[in-house]
């Protein structure tokens, strides 16, 4: 219950408007510190529902595969270039990346990745690490500016933050291979 | 149960076989060069003090800046440095039961790659071909040779992170399902933020080798400076996660006590190699081209790191009240009276603990964005990190000398050798006072720092400057008389005081302590995070000075 009102609070405290607004003044805080913090929050809030709907989860992600799919699919949706713009001038399109982010990603994210196997953990790892590789190369490389809302310097920055994550991400998972997990259990 | 036999039989074998020699000797080598160059450091300081009051003019081979220089450059990089590597290996070598015969030569590969680069650095400094201050950053251009030499300081540093790293894996592979001692803990901490750290200036010194040979011909000053401060924000930070190394393990044992819970301290730890570069940003908050935004947040980045020192500050006065309250000690404060004032291996880090308090307070103005405008290039920086290295950390390494050194050359703590020790704690303390004290007051009424003694036209605000830099002169000269005792105590200690046995002071846990959780080892993944709060920190403002770059600048040679 304590994760619930860190989770909650931490969900509210990014509702609040000077803080959206300071938050999304830069493209690359808005995708890699609002974005991730709006999941953490769904995260942390994620033990309250999987206490109080533990049937909902079982009947629905039993394997974890659908909460990982559903992960996923929110995460590329707020990847592409316009959605974010939207979210700056479209009202509705703002709401919906409060509730998709934590609710749609956070919460099935806790619920699934210890359900996952590690051959899955690896697989997920492998995409994102792919992925993040292209947006890089996609935000450093192309020579127009892709969001109204942002400059291409912000873009370019946006670039370096995603390769910047993938080498973290890489690094992450060699120290996992080649290291002995099971010594720390 | 069966961990702390484990543990046990350790300590006893290291007891009955005493210190290893080969290690000993590598940590005494560190040592004796760090105590050489605090000795001239420290006349250097004098002198430098005493031109700065304007009450002793310089001979025309030798300049301010160069004194300036030489006394940072030896002090702050080359002194910590090398008492940080003795200190930190005696621990290593006596947690683990010894060092691997390839981790000494490694240790010994860095000595000599070490004393190369110091030969090369102050060379081109004594030439006055190298005047650049111990920040080092352009437009100033020192001698290319002068930058081949902090290269190989780095080899150096570099050759000693990978011993420590080596002599730890293989400690954990040999002692499965243990977690490691706390002082080995402590020295991973350590190197793991010097070979992250050293990342950031090895970049930085292999692009101004080629601008200051002419090969190139500009470079951009805002990425060199802020690669400066990725590492010299965090050698602060180092030499602090080394002092308390200190702190939490071995003053508790000097005062009969226990450490504090080792989960908290482990996490204190982790929290300080993972937040810790980022705070380099705080030195450049009247930098042009980093925007206002980028600022603000970085406030925030750099004062995570007060949570661990708070978290520290808590745990060490718990541990001293407990220890204080065990002997006896009645009341609200009548636990302090217990407390053993009269060793100095408790007395001189005990005042670098309490000196923490003004200059972490310090701390948090430097890296409040309004207050340090009003501070940034004043008189108040050099005061705020004499009290900050200058006693939490220095009396702090002082103190653990008269436990090392004996322990190392197995001699013993002599009475007189201690009572020395105290006089010369409070010597040091009252200098550090005097000097640091109106170091800060000047600095709030206008005293630039890094300059040369001026009275600017006999400007009435430039002369109302002069009564604090006169106490700055007394306070420099006790730290000298400071310097001096300590240098002989450390003479004594190696070559001198009679033989005997010293035991390496290590606390022991409570008798209901929790065994450290097994997580707190994962070395790999601290890595890792430190690397993306780096990321964080550091993508931003770098693109923009890239992306956005002036024409960039020639080497500049202003003296």
């Amino acid at each position: 219950m304590k994760q619930f009102i860190y989770g909650l609070l931490l969900f509210v405290f990014l509702t609040l408007p000077p803080v959206a607004t300071l938050l999304e003044s830069i493209m690359i805080i808005h995708m890699h510190l609002q974005m991730p913090l709006l999941i953490f929050s769904g995260f942390l809030m994620a033990r309250f529902f999987k206490v109080r709907f533990p049937a909902f989860f079982y009947k629905w992600n039993r394997n974890g595969i659908p909460g990982i799919l559903l992960f996923s699919i929110i995460l590329v949706y707020w990847m592409i270039p316009r959605t974010m713009d939207e979210a700056l001038t479209v009202y509705a399109s703002e709401i919906f990346k409060f509730i998709s982010l934590p609710f749609l990603a956070g919460i099935p994210l806790r619920d699934s990745w210890r359900k996952l196997g590690s051959v899955s953990k690896n697989i997920v790892f492998l995409i994102f690490i792919i992925l993040f590789i292209l947006m890089g190369w996609l935000f450093i490389g192309v020579d127009d500016q892709i969001c109204n809302n942002y400059l291409r310097v912000d873009q370019i920055t946006l670039g370096w933050g995603y390769v910047t994550l993938a080498a973290c991400m890489i690094i992450y998972i060699v120290q996992l291979i080649f290291g002995d997990q099971s010594e720390f259990e | 149960m069966k961990e702390l036999s484990a543990l046990s039989l350790q300590q006893k074998t290291i007891k009955a076989l005493g210190v290893n020699t080969k290690d000993a000797k590598i940590s005494l080598s560190y040592l004796s060069v760090a105590f050489a160059t605090l000795l001239i450091g420290g006349i250097l300081g004098l002198v430098q003090g005493l031109q700065r009051a304007g009450l002793l003019e310089l001979p025309p081979w030798l300049n301010y800046y160069q004194v300036l220089t030489a006394h940072g450059i030896l002090l702050l990089l080359v002194f910590s440095t090398t008492f940080t590597i003795g200190y930190q290996y005696a621990n290593l070598s006596h947690s683990l039961g010894g060092l691997l015969p390839k981790v000494r030569k490694l240790a010994w590969s860095g000595f000599s790659l070490m004393i190369i680069g110091v030969i090369l650095v102050v060379t081109m400094i004594v030439l006055n071909e190298a005047s650049v201050l111990y920040t080092f950053y352009p437009p100033l251009a020192a001698h290319p040779i002068f930058y081949v030499g902090l290269v190989f300081v780095v080899l150096g540093i570099l050759a000693c992170c990978f011993g420590v790293f080596i002599n730890y894996r293989h400690w954990r592979k040999t002692h499965p399902g243990q977690t490691t001692p706390l002082l080995a803990f402590f020295a991973m901490g350590v190197f793991v933020l010097w070979f992250f750290a050293s990342i950031g200036v090895t970049i930085e010194v292999l692009t101004l080798i080629p601008w200051s040979m002419g090969i190139v011909e500009t470079t951009n000053v805002m990425v060199d400076r802020t690669l400066f401060w990725w590492f010299g924000h965090t050698l602060v930070n180092i030499w602090y996660l080394v002092a308390t190394s200190a702190w939490y393990v071995i003053v508790p044992k000097i005062i009969g006590g226990r450490h504090f819970n080792e989960k908290l301290i482990r996490l204190v730890v982790i929290l300080l190699v993972i937040l810790n570069i980022p705070g380099g940003f705080h030195h450049q908050i009247i930098d042009p081209a980093i925007s206002e935004s980028i600022k603000f947040l970085h406030v925030f980045m750099s004062l995570s790191i007060a949570v661990p020192s708070l978290m520290t500050a808590f745990a060490m006065f718990a541990v001293f009240e407990r220890a204080g309250r065990k002997k006896g000690g009645k009341g609200l404060l009548g636990w302090i009276t217990k407390l053993p004032w009269g060793d100095v291996r408790f007395l001189a880090p005990m005042i670098a603990m309490i000196s923490f308090i003004p200059g972490g307070a310090g701390g948090i103005v430097n890296t409040s964005n309004q207050m340090n405008q009003v501070i940034h290039n004043t008189m108040w920086v050099v005061g705020h990190f004499h009290v900050t290295v200058g006693m939490s950390v220095v009396m702090t390494f002082f103190g653990i000398c008269y436990w090392l050194i004996p322990y190392l050359t197995k001699r013993k703590l002599t009475p007189q050798m201690n009572r020395l020790g105290v006089i010369q704690t409070i010597i040091w303390t009252v200098g550090m006072i005097l000097m640091a004290g109106s170091q800060h007051l000047v600095g709030l009424l206008g005293d630039p720092r890094r300059t040369s003694f001026t009275t600017y036209g006999d400007h009435p605000r430039a002369l109302s400057w002069i009564p604090y830099e006169y106490v700055m002169g007394i306070g420099a000269s006790l730290l000298l008389l400071g310097v001096i005792i300590q240098v002989y105590a450390v003479i004594n200690m190696m070559f001198f005081a009679p033989k005997g046995e010293t035991t390496f002071p290590v606390a022991e846990p409570e008798d209901n302590a929790l065994p450290a959780p097994m997580w707190t080892e994962r070395w790999g993944l601290w890595s890792v995070l430190l690397l993306m709060v780096v990321a964080m920190a550091y993508v931003v403002p770098i693109v923009d000075m890239i992306v956005n770059a002036p024409p960039g600048s020639p080497p500049i040679k202003t003296w």
